[in-house]
C-alpha cells in the first residue's frame, strides 16, 4: 500500500473527469443528432443522384445477359490494353469466378469500384492540380490527407448511416474518401515532378497556363498520374469488405459470413475473387498508362 | 442474434483490474469473519468472460463487483465473444464464468460439455429468455394502432419505404453471417413478403443494423425489421416488438426455419431464446458461496433495459453502469447474495 501511495499521482494520467468526459461526448452526439433531424434530409436528396446512376449501373452489369457482359468486359479490357494477353486474363479471370457462382457479387462489387474509381478520380485530379501549384495548400491537405488514410472507417461509417442511412451511397462516399487520397498525392506530385525546363520551353512557345497544362504538364505527368489511378482502383477494392458492414452488395457480404461463421473456403473464395478483380484492373489500368504515354510519345517526337 | 457474431479479434485478452480484497482484521474477528476468509481461500482466483455487447458487459462487471467484494475472489475480465469464449470454457477450462450466454448457437456441443461435467449451466441469466423478431419504433405503432403483427406491417410497404428500391417497403433484415440471417429469410419468405412489396434489405453489421434504427427513430421515419432484446438500442429507442400471430414450433423451427436449405418455410414464431450463466466444472466445485450467487443471479428484461439506456444515455463504461445498478437498485441484487456479502459489496460502494 505505501508503494501505491507514493506513486499513485503519476500511474493515473490527470485525465478530466470521467464525467466531465461523458458529458461532452454526450453534447458531441446530442448536437450530430439535431444535425442530422435537420440536415439529413436535404443531404440525402443532394446525394440521390449518386445512389441512382449507381443502382442503374448496378442494374445494367447485373441484369444483362452475361455472355454480354463478358464481351463488354472484354471490349474495355482490349481497348485498354490492345494486348492478347491481357484481355485473356481478363475472360479467364471471370469465367472462373462465374464458375464458382460469384458473378453477381463480382457485377455488383466491379459497379461499386467503377464509380467509386470514376469519382475518385474525378475529385482528385483537380484538387491535385491546384495542390501542385500552392505550396501553401500542399501544405494544409497534407495532413487532411493523412488523416483521410487513417482514420479508421466505422469511426465516420456510423455516423454517415445516420445521415443517409445504409447502403450504396455511405458505402460510395466511404470508399471515395479512402480512396481518393492517393490520386490527389500522385497528381501533385507527378505535375511538380515535370521538369523546369519543358515549362520553360511551354513558355517560350507562349502557351496559356492551360495548355501548359494539357499539353506539357499531364503528358509528361502521366505515369505518374496512371499510378495513383492504379492506387485508388487498389483501395477502392481493398474497401470493399468494410463497405459490405453498412449493406453494401457484392463480395464484401460473402466474406462477413464467412468470418462470422468460419467458413474458410468460403472467405477464400471471395477473398480470391477480390484479388482477381483487383488484378485485371491492375493490368488494365497499368496497360491503358503504357500505352496513352506511347501515343503522346509518338505524336509529340 | 448479436451472440452469434465472431470476430477473429475476439479472443484478445485484456489485462483486467483484479481487485483484491484486504483480509479482514485478526484484532476482534467475530465468527462471522472466520467462515468470510475461508471462502476467500476457496473462491480464489476467477476469470470471468467479458463478451462485446452492452448487456454482457453491464453483467460481467456487477459479477466482478460482487465476487471481489462480498466474496473475496480474485477476478478477472477476459473479452471476447460468444463462440470463442464457450469454446475456451469447454476445452480449456477458462475463463470459469460466462456471465450472460446467449447459448442457442451452440447448443449441442454445449450440452454435450454439459453431459460430460465439464461445464454447468449455473442460472438463467435473463429471466425471460431473450426475445427475437421483428420491431416498429412506438411512434409508428401509435399512429397506426391497426398495426399490431408481422402481417399487419406487411400490408403496409408504402409505410416503411426502401430507399434502393422505390415503390417498394423495406424489412432490415440481419447482418450477415450470423444465424438470424437465416431465420429473417426464412421469416421473409414464410410470410410472403416479397409478394406483398417488400425487400429484405442486407444491414451488412450489427452496427449497419443498430443505425439504421438509430436513423429511424431521430429522424421518426418508419422502420421495419428484425431486433433483439434486450438491447441498448431498445432502452434508447422506444421499439414495439410486433406479434408473429403464430406460436412457435420447435419441431419445424429446427427442421426448415432454421435452416438456409429450407424450401418452403412456414410462419414459426421466433424460440425465446435461453440466456445462461455458465460456469467450469472446477468453479462449480471451488467456488463456494459465490456459485451461489452466479446460480441465483437473473433479471429480468424490464430491470435489463432500463440499465442499458442509463448506460448508452450516459455513454457509460461497463463498470460504471455496474456501479449504478449497485447503487441504485439494492433489492434486485441483494437477493442474489448472502447478507454478509450485501452489506460488503454495500460497504465497498
Amino acid at each position: 500500500m505505501a508503494a501505491d501511495d507514493t506513486l499513485i499521482g503519476w500511474q493515473h494520467f490527470p485525465a478530466l473527469d470521467e464525467a466531465t468526459l461523458a458529458a461532452l461526448r454526450r453534447a458531441i452526439d446530442n448536437g450530430f443528432r439535431q444535425f442530422t433531424r435537420s440536415h439529413g434530409e436535404a443531404l440525402e436528396a443532394f446525394f440521390d443522384p449518386l445512389r441512382v446512376a449507381l443502382g442503374a449501373f448496378e442494374t445494367l452489369l447485373t441484369q444483362s445477359p452475361w455472355p454480354l457482359v463478358l464481351l463488354a468486359l472484354a471490349a474495355v479490357a482490349w481497348w485498354a490494353s490492345r494486348s492478347a494477353v491481357v484481355v485473356a486474363g481478363t475472360l479467364l479471370t471471370l469465367l472462373v469466378i462465374g464458375v464458382f457462382g460469384m458473378w453477381i457479387d463480382t457485377m455488383q462489387t466491379l459497379a461499386m469500384v467503377a464509380v467509386s474509381t470514376l469519382l475518385a478520380v474525378a475529385i482528385g485530379l483537380p484538387i491535385g492540380i491546384a495542390m501542385s501549384r500552392s505550396n501553401r495548400l500542399q501544405r494544409g491537405l497534407n495532413p487532411l490527407l493523412d488523416m483521410l488514410q487513417t482514420l479508421p472507417s466505422f469511426v465516420y461509417l456510423i455516423p454517415v448511416v445516420m445521415l443517409l442511412g445504409i447502403g450504396r451511397v455511405p458505402g460510395l462516399l466511404a470508399v471515395v474518401v479512402y480512396a481518393v487520397a492517393p490520386m490527389i498525392r500522385l497528381t501533385n506530385l507527378g505535375l511538380r515532378e515535370v521538369s523546369a525546363e519543358s515549362m520553360e520551353a511551354a513558355d517560350a512557345f507562349g502557351s496559356s497556363a492551360w495548355q501548359r497544362l494539357w499539353w506539357v504538364q499531364l503528358p509528361l505527368a502521366l505515369p505518374t498520374l496512371m499510378a495513383g489511378v492504379n492506387q485508388t482502383i487498389m483501395m477502392s477494392l481493398s474497401m470493399v469488405v468494410v463497405a459490405s458492414m453498412i449493406g453494401v452488395q457484392g463480395l464484401g457480404q460473402p466474406v462477413l459470413k464467412a468470418i462470422a461463421n468460419q467458413y474458410f473456403a468460403m472467405g477464400l473464395l471471395n477473398g480470391l475473387a477480390i484479388v482477381g478483380i483487383a488484378l485485371v484492373f491492375d493490368r488494365v489500368s497499368q496497360a491503358l498508362g503504357r500505352r496513352l504515354q506511347r501515343h503522346r510519345q509518338a505524336a509529340n517526337g | 442474434m448479436r451472440p452469434h457474431l465472431t470476430l477473429a479479434a475476439a479472443a484478445l485478452l485484456l489485462a483486467a483490474c483484479s481487485p483484491k480484497t484486504e483480509a479482514p482484521a485478526a484484532a476482534g474477528a467475530t465468527s462471522a469473519s472466520a467462515p468470510a476468509s475461508a471462502t476467500a481461500a476457496a473462491c480464489g482466483k476467477v476469470t470471468v468472460a467479458n463478451m462485446n455487447w452492452l448487456s454482457a458487459e453491464l453483467l460481467a462487471h456487477i459479477d466482478a463487483i460482487v465476487l471481489a467484494k462480498g466474496y473475496g475472489c480474485e477476478v478477472e475480465l477476459v473479452v471476447g465473444d460468444t463462440v470463442p469464449t464457450l469454446t475456451a470454457m469447454m476445452e480449456k477450462g477458462q475463463p470459469d464464468v460466462a456471465p450472460e450466454a446467449w447459448v442457442n448457437a451452440v447448443r449441442e456441443p454445449l450440452d454435450a460439455a454439459v453431459k460430460a461435467g465439464k461445464l454447468h449451466y449455473a442460472g438463467k441469466a435473463i429471466s425471460e429468455g431473450g426475445l427475437e423478431g421483428f420491431w416498429i419504433p412506438k411512434f409508428v405503432a401509435d399512429k397506426h394502432p391497426e398495426i399490431k403483427t408481422i402481417d399487419d406491417a406487411l400490408k403496409r410497404p408504402d409505410l416503411f419505404p426502401a430507399a434502393d428500391a422505390k415503390g417498394k417497403g423495406a424489412v432490415h433484415g440481419c447482418p450477415a453471417g450470423w444465424t438470424c440471417q437465416t431465420t429473417v429469410a426464412n421469416a421473409f419468405k414464410a410470410w410472403g413478403a416479397a409478394a406483398k412489396g417488400f425487400v429484405l434489405v442486407d444491414t451488412g453489421s450489427a452496427a449497419g443494423l443498430d443505425g439504421t434504427i438509430a436513423k429511424a427513430n431521430e429522424r421518426q421515419q418508419a422502420w421495419l425489421g428484425y431486433y433483439w432484446a434486450p438491447t441498448a438500442i431498445l432502452g434508447q429507442y422506444a421499439m414495439v416488438k410486433l406479434d408473429a400471430g403464430v406460436p412457435h414450433d420447435p419441431v419445424n423451427w429446427v427442421a426448415c426455419n432454421g435452416r438456409a436449405d429450407c424450401a418452403t418455410p412456414a410462419k414459426n414464431d421466433w424460440p425465446r431464446a435461453d440466456v445462461f450463466t455458465l460456469v467450469t466444472e472446477r468453479f462449480k466445485a471451488a467456488g463456494g458461496p459465490a456459485y451461489d450467487y452466479l446460480a441465483k443471479r437473473g433479471w429480468s428484461h424490464a430491470t435489463v433495459n432500463a440499465q442499458l439506456a442509463w448506460m448508452a444515455g450516459q455513454q457509460a463504461s461497463g463498470e460504471a453502469g455496474a456501479k449504478h445498478f449497485l447503487k441504485t437498485q439494492p433489492e434486485v441484487w441483494k437477493a442474489w447474495v448472502t447478507p454478509e456479502a450485501a452489506a460488503k459489496v454495500q460497504a465497498s460502494l
